[in-house]
């Protein structure tokens, strides 16, 4: 019994200590060290080559890149259209899903767990697989100009798939599945007895929606448009298959002046950069948005 | 009355939203064997002058051309589910369980890559490696992007219940730190392990934007397939390709579905 009492008493609580800080530590060394490496330190380097002339790298750092950027029609214009696209999408994708997102949250049926599989499965496709679904839903002899052909006997909504609306419609394709999962996990935070108050109280459907609802999911919506704003702004796989003329979208000039021959690394580093940032602000600036509306709320 | 017509309104949202998923997907995969006239499309894009109704000679064209690009796709997954569990796990529980100076900081680094585009980091990557484009650039961009779902899956699993506790009972009974690992907190992961991992390789097998820009040469990731016979091929071929494509990806979205519904909230996010 005195030997039991002895062996407990003896490790020195230093040492323990010391094991205890370091552990975790040692655990997620070769995590900090993938970040560091993969991340930290390649966008490090990107910053510089951005600020870098791609023809004369010794005459020292300079914003020229960025100024091309700014004065440019074509880039110009392929960074507010990838802005313009991202918020059209999101602010869409945000509103349609709440559909499914209230579906999936509040009621119980047969075959839900089908329904959220199937919503959830375009979660891993690549933009570019979503355009050419696209096409062969409404390219030019897409499945369904060539059914409305068939029942009517005019070639309806031919082509449609290679216009804005099979973009638009692609984008959302890729977003449904981001847009759903966000919103239905805060929805299913949401005390279903605050709606049975507001109508027992004597509102109506929409006024119950309005005043007791949307207040409360805010948050959720304002993080879900963030999540699916920075999908949509990096992505240019749907353009490179659907290729609109004359309209191009700053990914895909990074893509093109990355990989076509008179390629400029410097301006496709600024480029990126300006994405980066936008992607980061928006998202960042967003998130803490919604947080300090959940603070608020709680 | 008002509940139900609520119903109906998100139901009829639903069925359209998996109507326009679901009808692209089965004219492609049945596009791909079955006879175009048949489906009722023109025959000139799709394929030749053909009488029998099934024709799997797409896929044996796939398989025999681009069968080394989808078995690398295939390793490149594999690979990035045994690093993201060798590295990712253990940093998972550091995180959860023994929060340090910063760790705060470090969880917010790791889920970064999914906020940001895809070829922003992949030029990073080359501006700092740019002499190592090939295979094991595309193996560090897949990393990026893959470690961020089995992080939060592994903390958001520890978080959930008190595994400080379960750790305490077992040293009370006499366990030592290995029988505390293998017995009481390697189980508890188990689930979480599994639905990180299935994530994981189904976000590293459709990943295009990094692969495509990292690599060099043959052979490229699977979905550089699809972008190659998009842009060169029929569309039965590409069609073909596709169906591939769906029919690793479609299980493993189902195995995720499958396994839980809290740890595929995780999802939320993604390349």
């Amino acid at each position: 019994m005195r030997t039991l009492d002895a062996t407990i008493a003896t490790p020195p609580i230093a040492q323990a200590d010391r094991r205890r800080q370091l552990a975790p530590l040692l655990l997620s060394a070769p995590l900090l060290v993938l970040l560091l490496a993969l991340l930290v330190w390649p966008l490090a380097h990107l910053l510089r080559q951005s600020l870098l002339l791609t023809g004369a790298p010794a005459a020292g750092l300079t914003l020229h890149n960025y100024f091309e950027i700014a004065t440019v029609p074509r880039y110009r214009h392929a960074l507010t259209w990838s802005l313009e696209l991202s918020l059209a999408v999101a602010a869409g994708s945000t509103l349609i899903c709440l559909a499914p997102a209230w579906l999936f949250t509040r009621y119980q049926f047969p075959g839900k767990r089908l329904m959220r599989g199937i919503l959830i499965l375009p979660m891993t496709f690549a933009g570019m697989i979503v355009g050419f679904l696209m096409i062969i839903l409404l390219g030019r002899t897409g499945f369904i100009p060539q059914l409305l052909e068939r029942l009517t006997g005019k070639p309806f909504l031919s082509g449609v798939g290679y216009q804005f609306p099979g973009l638009i419609l692609a984008y959302l394709y890729f977003e449904i599945p981001r847009a759903t999962l966000t919103l239905e996990s805060a929805l299913r935070k949401l005390d279903s007895r605050l709606e049975q108050a507001g109508r027992s109280l004597g509102a109506n459907r929409w006024q119950v929606f309005y005043l007791v609802v949307l207040p409360v999911i805010r948050p959720a919506l304002i993080s879900t448009f963030a999540v699916t704003f920075s999908v949509s702004l990096g992505s240019f796989g749907v353009l490179l298959v659907l290729s609109i003329r004359r309209f191009t979208l700053l990914p895909l000039e990074i893509f093109t002046q990355y990989i076509a021959p008179p390629t400029d690394q410097g301006l496709a580093a600024a480029m990126s950069f300006t994405l980066l940032a936008v992607a980061f602000a928006t998202g960042y600036g967003l998130r803490q948005v919604a947080r300090r509306m959940e603070g608020g709320n709680a | 009355m008002l509940r139900r017509s609520g119903f109906i309104f998100c139901l009829a949202v639903t069925v359209a939203l998996m109507a326009v998923i679901l009808l692209p997907l089965l004219v492609v995969v049945l596009g791909s064997c079955v006879n175009a006239s048949l489906l009722g499309l023109s025959t000139d894009l799709w394929s030749g002058s053909r009488n029998d109704i099934f024709d799997f000679s797409a896929f044996a064209y796939i398989f025999q051309n681009y069968g080394d690009w989808a078995l690398f796709s295939l390793e490149l997954a594999l690979g990035c589910v045994a690093i993201c569990l060798l590295v990712a796990v253990p940093a998972g529980y550091a995180l959860a369980r023994h929060p340090f100076p910063g760790s705060l900081l470090v969880e917010e680094l790791v889920l970064l890559p999914l906020s940001l585009p895809g070829i922003t980091l992949s030029m990073g990557l080359l501006a700092a490696y740019g002499e190592l484009r090939g295979p094991y650039l595309v193996l560090a961009g897949h990393l990026l992007y893959t470690i961020p779902f089995m992080l939060r899956v592994v903390t958001a699993t520890l978080r959930s219940f008190d595994v400080g506790r379960l750790e305490a009972a077992a040293r009370s009974l006499g366990a030592t730190l290995p029988q505390r690992l293998f017995l009481v907190i390697l189980p508890n992961l188990r689930h979480a392990m599994m639905v990180g991992s299935l994530l994981v390789f189904a976000v590293s097998w459709g990943e295009f934007n990094v692969s495509f820009l990292l690599n060099r040469g043959r052979p490229q990731t699977f979905p550089a397939v699809l972008y190659d016979t998009y842009t060169n091929q029929s569309i039965q071929i590409s069609s073909a390709a596709t169906t591939i494509f769906l029919a690793i990806v479609i299980p493993a979205v189902i195995a995720i579905q499958w396994l839980g519904g809290r740890e595929s909230s995780d999802l939320e996010q993604g390349a």
